[in-house]
């Protein structure tokens, strides 16, 4: 075949045709897979085989039922307390995505609101915005969590609390560095020329020209906070180890991890799979909100 | 005559930087007619954008500030107002126009939405009515379909388009005055001959009074009525294009003008002028030009000259007149 044949039609709308069917798949895959854990998580005294509770010392440590001394009763095994992994799982979704999912709304919406006039209007009530945002991004993260779970006592609110009470200052360092580039734009000017307040300027036309880097370190954030969620859990700052977290549950068989495997790898499976999904939905919803890519 | 819509008074513009105050903008007067064009015209730096800039108040602060002088629009002194008040006046009474179409509109926006904005800030209207005005701005600078461009973005237009839209944009409140700094340096030469006549076109439609700033010689000519040479942070010749052309009295006008390029003379080396303008921080004593001047006396090196008016609304800063 010619170099022509390779170029024709029919080879350019195929490309196209496979570029479309790439796109969507990375859209439906991910949307299905947070789909079904948001469901598992709302329907979990359902769908669980076992309470995520019950303890079995009779039945520790089976191993998951495609491994030999496995069974079909405890699909993905047991843990040291003769806990069903597979019933922990799907309880733990509770804990680890309302956790997340809060987390990221209080501290996205704190950090872009003060990076955004930060930024934009600069001067003293800019410097002291930073400096504030600089001691959050120095102070150790799981000091103040402690110091939290110690006078509030641990609970879900003192989780979501303690690790949104730092959590926002990479934002605002971020989204401060975008207003100050969008600051000096001149479709900014344009904005006061026609005689545009300071604020609809921030609301209006810096806001929406940074929802592709919020976006994504919104959704690069998922796993980091599924794991300092964890991290506190093992540290007794947590919410009460009576609830299964995934986070939680990693830590756990820690200790096990050459034996005992699965009590680690199934949740760890868990938290992998909603940062993936989370990441590609990001991109997505970046390219949507984009228009010059819109179009495509 | 028409009526004076803007007249400028003394006007001084200062920056503080690091390396001492600079004074941008140093008594500078002049005054705009309805359905005029008055030129601004200089070297870069000379404070030709500052000017613009200080009419609308939009220095960028706390660096720049206006320190003195008047700016009268239509009997009221821009520079008591508050900046409610002030904010009110931009887009409704004051627009303008800036340099590069390609960066001067929202990304995320139609250029129907932004057209609106401006529109919805000046005007209680409902939606269709916002309509109306959009298309109606559209079709004032000759936007070809203007019903089914207003749902394009910004990038899906050439520079050409773009800066119509820009255009649009500004004279969409129909204001009496229109800054417009270089709006056609970043336009292919063709697009640029389009741009001006399409300017004079809204001119005549809408009695607009213009400030036309521009470090073209060839624009001048085809688009300003009066023009002011500024050096150095003041004007120094105030003439009508024809006279400024064909007599010039300030020898830096004579020297900007001989260095444009011209078809009708076969000189082999096109002239330009010696040396480089001062340094704002350190301006000459005397009269500004004075280092570059060819014909320079010893009163130029002592003594700055003052604004002699010569008649015919010509007026000049410099020794060798007055």
């Amino acid at each position: 075949m010619s170099a022509v044949n390779v170029m024709s039609g029919k080879g350019i709308e195929g490309s196209l045709r496979r570029a479309k069917i790439f796109q969507q798949l990375t859209l439906y895959i991910p949307a299905a897979v947070l789909a079904l854990l948001v469901l598992a998580a709302i329907f979990a005294p359902f769908l669980a085989p076992y309470s995520p509770t019950k303890t079995a010392l009779g039945q520790r440590l089976i191993p998951p039922f495609f491994i030999e001394g496995g069974s079909t009763a405890h699909l993905l095994g047991t843990d040291t307390l003769g806990r069903d992994i597979l019933s922990r799982v799907i309880f733990g979704a509770r804990v680890s995505l309302s956790v997340s999912l809060l987390v990221i709304l209080i501290t996205s919406t704190i950090g872009t609101v003060l990076g955004i006039i930060a930024g934009y209007l600069g001067g003293r009530t800019g410097t002291v915005l930073m400096r504030v945002t600089d001691v959050s991004l120095a102070f150790p993260a799981i000091l103040i969590a402690i110091l939290l779970a110690v006078v509030l006592g641990p609970s879900f609110k003192t989780v979501v609390l303690a690790i949104s009470i730092l959590g926002w200052a990479p934002y605002a360092r971020l989204i401060r560095g975008e207003a100050l580039r969008l600051r000096e734009a001149d479709f900014v000017a344009q904005a006061r020329i026609i005689g545009s307040s300071p604020l609809r300027i921030m609301v209006r036309h810096i806001f929406p020209n940074i929802i592709n880097p919020l976006i994504v370190i919104a959704t690069l954030s998922v796993g980091l906070v599924i794991l300092t969620e964890a991290a506190l859990s093992y540290l007794g700052a947590g919410i009460p180890p009576t609830t299964p977290s995934w986070g939680a549950m990693v830590y756990d068989g820690r200790s096990l991890i050459d034996t005992a495997w699965w009590i680690s790898l199934f949740p760890g499976m868990a938290i992998g799979l909603v940062v993936l999904s989370g990441n590609f939905l990001g991109d997505w919803l970046r390219d949507k909100l984009d228009p010059r890519l819109r179009q495509l | 005559m028409s009526k004076i819509i803007l007249q400028v008074e003394g006007l001084h513009t200062v920056f503080f930087t690091r390396q001492g105050v600079v004074k941008a903008v140093d008594g500078v007067s002049f005054y705009v007619r309805e359905g005029e064009t008055f030129g601004i015209v200089g070297e870069s730096g000379c404070g030709k954008t500052v000017t613009g800039l200080s009419i609308l108040r939009l220095l960028p602060e706390p660096a720049g500030r206006i320190v003195g002088g008047k700016i009268i629009l239509d009997g009221k002194n821009l520079l008591e107002l508050s900046k409610k008040e002030m904010r009110e006046y931009r887009g409704s009474m004051i627009s303008m126009i800036l340099q590069d179409p390609m960066t001067s509109l929202n990304p995320v926006y139609t250029i129907g939405d932004q057209i609106a904005e401006s529109v919805r800030l000046h005007q209680n209207l409902k939606d269709d009515a916002v309509e109306k005005e959009v298309i109606s701005a559209l079709r004032l600078l000759k936007i070809p379909a203007p019903e089914m461009r207003l749902h394009d973005y910004p990038f899906q237009m050439s520079g050409g388009m773009r800066q119509r839209v820009v255009g649009a944009i500004a004279m969409s409140c129909h204001p009496r005055l229109l800054i417009a700094d270089e709006p056609t340096t970043a336009l292919d030469a063709t697009i640029q001959a389009q741009y001006i006549a399409l300017f004079k076109d809204v001119q005549r439609q809408t009695n607009v009074a213009i400030v036309f700033i521009t470090h073209d010689f060839g624009v001048v000519a085809q688009m300003c009525h009066r023009v002011g040479v500024m050096y150095a942070g003041k004007i120094v010749e105030t003439a009508t294009t024809r006279e400024l052309f064909k007599a010039p009295r300030h020898p830096y006008t004579s020297a900007l003008i001989n260095s444009v390029p011209r078809l009708d003379r076969k000189d082999n080396r096109l002239y330009s002028i010696e040396g480089q303008p001062p340094s704002m921080t350190d301006l000459p004593r005397g009269c500004r030009f004075f280092p570059r001047c060819s014909v320079a006396r010893d009163v130029c090196r002592e003594q700055e000259p003052g604004e002699v008016d010569i008649g015919g609304e010509h007026s000049v800063s410099c020794w060798r007149v007055s």
